[in-house]
């Protein structure tokens, strides 16, 4: 899709012949359009963090695998060739290689979707915990974000519809104080005020993912359950989100409306109705769709305190987890999972912008707008 | 400890009763009497907090204003109250002096009238001063209590977790604590760490943005990649990470670290401003006119980047606090008490959190957290007037 983007402009910046060879043509190409950039960054980011996070995790006064050797020598009395070798075991590599070696090592089972055996754990692969807690997050995290975006927008659209309006002022400080106050401070509140003090719910039976005496499947019990349990942290990443959105949601809208074309359809006597959903909110929803898919990636991030507070199985709780019981390769896994999940959010972002607003995927010319 | 102490001091009091003498006479001198006053008052405040280094710098503030007061330019007929057959372009040491203070003084309370002139920023302001103030001289009235009180413990309880009384307006702690004395005392490392590592980010933002625009090639290309990846990677997670890696006891080094996390992206935008700037046509004829590197920098490029590094320095020091909360509360750095995040942190690992008569404890340092970061957010407004020289040349 790329490839055939912009074949010209590669050329005159460049100022080369076309290069004979069709892969290497097609390689320049991708690399100087739009999208080859935001993918090679993306690939880049991928690269560096795992790269710093094999050499942090083994470079390190301290490291790791030399606590882990001396917690084994210490507590099951190996000897210091057999504690290494099951702690080597243990973070799947070979201490006695030189550390390239190990690295090259450690990238060739990163590709293949093999992070590892956890360290407290034992016999359970890295990827398997990652995948039994991802889903928890991503369907609390989705819920939340879809809620507090569609809310945000409706809000933002009316506030700026109606400006100056009651539902407006108060919206405003509203928006302002859930955006200015730091979001941990909202699953306490949530817990503290609404939970004890007024006694809405009770914090403690609302604490895990679901009612462990159900048995999964499909029945209306089981989902409700889930949603019953998703509910807490939904709320939460509702409020510290939806503050933004209705902020930004209102100075686009404002400055849409401004705009000609909006003139141009009052005066062809549309509907206000017509005008409001088809004209301004499109237009002014433009900015805010990528930014939902880069907050994706950020609340995902921002999971470990909610997820810790209310006790939800999710990976960012597990992060935690991994990080207090020293389970360095567990912690390393979620960390790059994390991590990746935020980059490929972000190229989709980027890459989302480019299909939705033409001027950027054309490059340096459209500066002025 | 880092830097200075701001803990008010018998000697700082001393420091400031004298120094405020300066601009009291001053004041006296040209018969200002109210300024003089209000300078005198401010000058003891601020050497009261900080000794010498709060008590000069007010000192010269409040004499530069009370100067700004009775000052008569006599190189300006125009717009100071200077007669036109006083009007006198050669001037001794002292009257260029004068000059420059007075020239000071009239900034300064411009941009006291700026800051008013936002409600919103005005209120964050207030804020700020208030915590700062309660941090600062709270704790000449109100003394730490470190020791578990067990004698308070009230006829039947469980717990020693109590509500807000007359007595103890706050409530008491796990340990029978007064969460008053806590909440005076546990501010001040929080926001001078805060603070550093917002100053610390902006200066490093400054520098590498500048150089990287200027410089521009390979340096631009490295740093913009670094800020890049520091911009992609998930904040939270990484400090996590970090911490169970470092042994993150220690404020200056916290500091140090979210001044490295968080210089991305002010780099990014003062290396933007600065590639415009250098095409803009004002900056070219300031070139062409020979008007020296220093009145470049200090006039024509500075004033319009000054707003957006000043925002971005509030917006750092409220995400170094952020970051050093979360790091607090997660029990992920040992600080010690009295700290606003350790008492959420030590709360929360007490019981606290599902107690109805312990509510009182974890909410007060809830509040006072979440009403810094709020009053920060909402001073940027006001620094963006104050800066704004569009605002600020319609005075």
């Amino acid at each position: 899709m790329a490839s055939t983007a912009q074949p010209e402009r590669v050329d005159v910046r460049t100022g080369q012949p076309v290069a004979p060879h069709v892969l290497r043509k097609w390689l320049r190409k991708f690399s100087k359009s739009y999208t080859g950039r935001v993918v090679v960054q993306g690939l880049f980011t991928i690269w560096a963090v795992t790269t710093i996070t094999f050499f942090l995790i083994r470079l390190m006064p301290g490291n790791p695998l030399d606590i882990k050797i001396d917690q084994l020598q210490r507590t099951q009395g190996l000897s210091y060739q057999e504690a290494r070798a099951r702690a080597a075991g243990l973070f799947g590599f070979d201490p006695d290689q030189p550390i390239f070696e190990q690295y090259v090592v450690y990238v060739g089972r990163l590709i293949q979707g093999d992070l590892g055996q956890s360290i407290t754990s034992g016999g359970i692969s890295v990827s398997s915990e990652i995948l039994q807690f991802l889903p928890w997050t991503l369907f609390s995290v989705g819920l939340g974000l879809l809620v507090s975006f569609g809310l945000g927008i409706l809000i933002g659209l009316a506030m700026a519809y109606w400006r100056g309006g009651i539902l407006d002022n108060v919206m405003t400080v509203v928006s302002s104080i859930l955006y200015g106050i730091p979001d941990y401070i909202i699953p306490l509140l949530l817990i503290i005020v609404v939970g004890i003090q007024w006694g809405l719910f009770s914090p403690g039976e609302m604490r895990g993912g679901i009612d462990p005496t159900l048995t999964p499947g499909f029945t209306p019990e089981y989902i409700g359950s889930l949603f019953k349990f998703a509910l807490l942290p939904v709320t939460t990443y509702v409020l510290a989100s939806i503050g933004g959105w209705v902020l930004t949601m209102k100075s686009s809208t404002i400055s849409t409306l401004g705009e000609d074309y909006i003139n141009v359809a009052k005066a062809r006597g549309l509907s206000e109705r017509r005008i409001l959903i088809g004209y301004v909110g499109r237009n002014a929803m433009l900015p805010l769709v990528t930014r939902l898919a880069i907050s994706i990636g950020f609340v995902v991030g921002g999971s470990v305190i909610v997820e810790e507070l209310f006790q939800y199985p999710g990976i960012g709780r597990n992060l935690l987890r991994a990080i207090n019981a020293r389970d360095y390769t567990t912690m390393q896994g979620m960390f790059l999972v994390i991590t990746i999940a935020v980059i490929l959010s972000n190229v989709g972002a980027d890459l989302l912008f480019g299909l939705l607003d033409p001027r950027v995927r054309l490059g340096g010319e459209g500066d002025d707008t | 400890m880092i830097g200075f102490s701001t803990v008010a001091t018998t000697g700082g009091f001393i420091i400031g009763l004298a120094l405020g003498l300066i601009p009291l006479a001053t004041a006296i001198h040209y018969r200002k009497w109210r300024a003089g006053i209000l300078g005198y008052i401010a000058c003891v405040l601020s050497g009261f907090a900080c000794g010498f280094i709060g008590g000069i710098p007010v000192v010269i503030l409040a004499s530069a204003v009370v100067i700004s007061y009775a000052y008569i330019n006599r190189q300006d007929p125009f717009t100071s109250l200077a007669r036109l057959d006083e009007v006198d372009f050669e001037e001794t040491r002292r009257e260029f002096f004068m000059r420059q203070m007075a020239s000071l003084g009239s900034v300064l309370r411009a941009t006291g009238r700026m800051l008013q002139r936002n409600k919103a920023g005005f209120i964050g302001f207030l804020g700020i001063l208030f915590f700062v103030i309660v941090s600062v001289f709270g704790p000449l009235f109100i003394k730490y209590e470190g020791q578990p009180q067990f004698q308070r413990r009230q006829p039947g309880a469980t717990s020693l977790f109590q509500g807000p009384s007359a007595q103890f307006p706050l409530g008491l702690d796990w340990q029978g604590r007064d969460v008053l004395s806590h909440i005076v005392h546990g501010g001040q490392k929080l926001i001078i760490t805060s603070v550093v590592a917002g100053l610390l980010a902006t200066a490093i933002a400054v520098i590498l943005g500048a150089a990287a625009g200027l410089l521009g090639g390979l340096v631009d290309q490295v740093f913009s990649a670094l800020s890049n990846l520091l911009l992609t990677v998930p904040q939270t997670p990484l400090l996590i990470v970090l911490a169970g890696l470092i042994r993150l006891d220690n404020y200056l080094l916290l500091a140090v670290l979210f001044a490295a996390l968080n210089w991305p992206a002010l780099m990014r935008a003062i290396r933007a401003q600065v590639l415009s700037l250098r095409e803009r046509e004002y900056v070219e004829a300031a070139i062409a006119l020979d008007l020296g590197m220093w009145h470049i920098i200090s006039r024509e490029v500075f004033p319009n980047m000054v707003s957006y590094i000043a925002v971005n320095m509030i917006f750092s020091i409220r995400a170094s606090m952020y970051n050093l909360v979360l790091l607090v509360i997660l029990g992920l750095v040992p600080l010690t008490e009295p700290d606003w995040g350790v008492m959420i942190s030590m709360g929360r690992q007490q019981g606290a959190l599902f107690n109805p008569s312990a509510s009182a404890m974890l909410l007060a340092p809830i509040a006072a957290i979440a009403l810094f970061q709020l009053c920060l957010v909402l001073f940027t407004r006001s620094l963006e007037e104050i800066f704004n020289p569009r605002l600020r040349s319609g005075l």
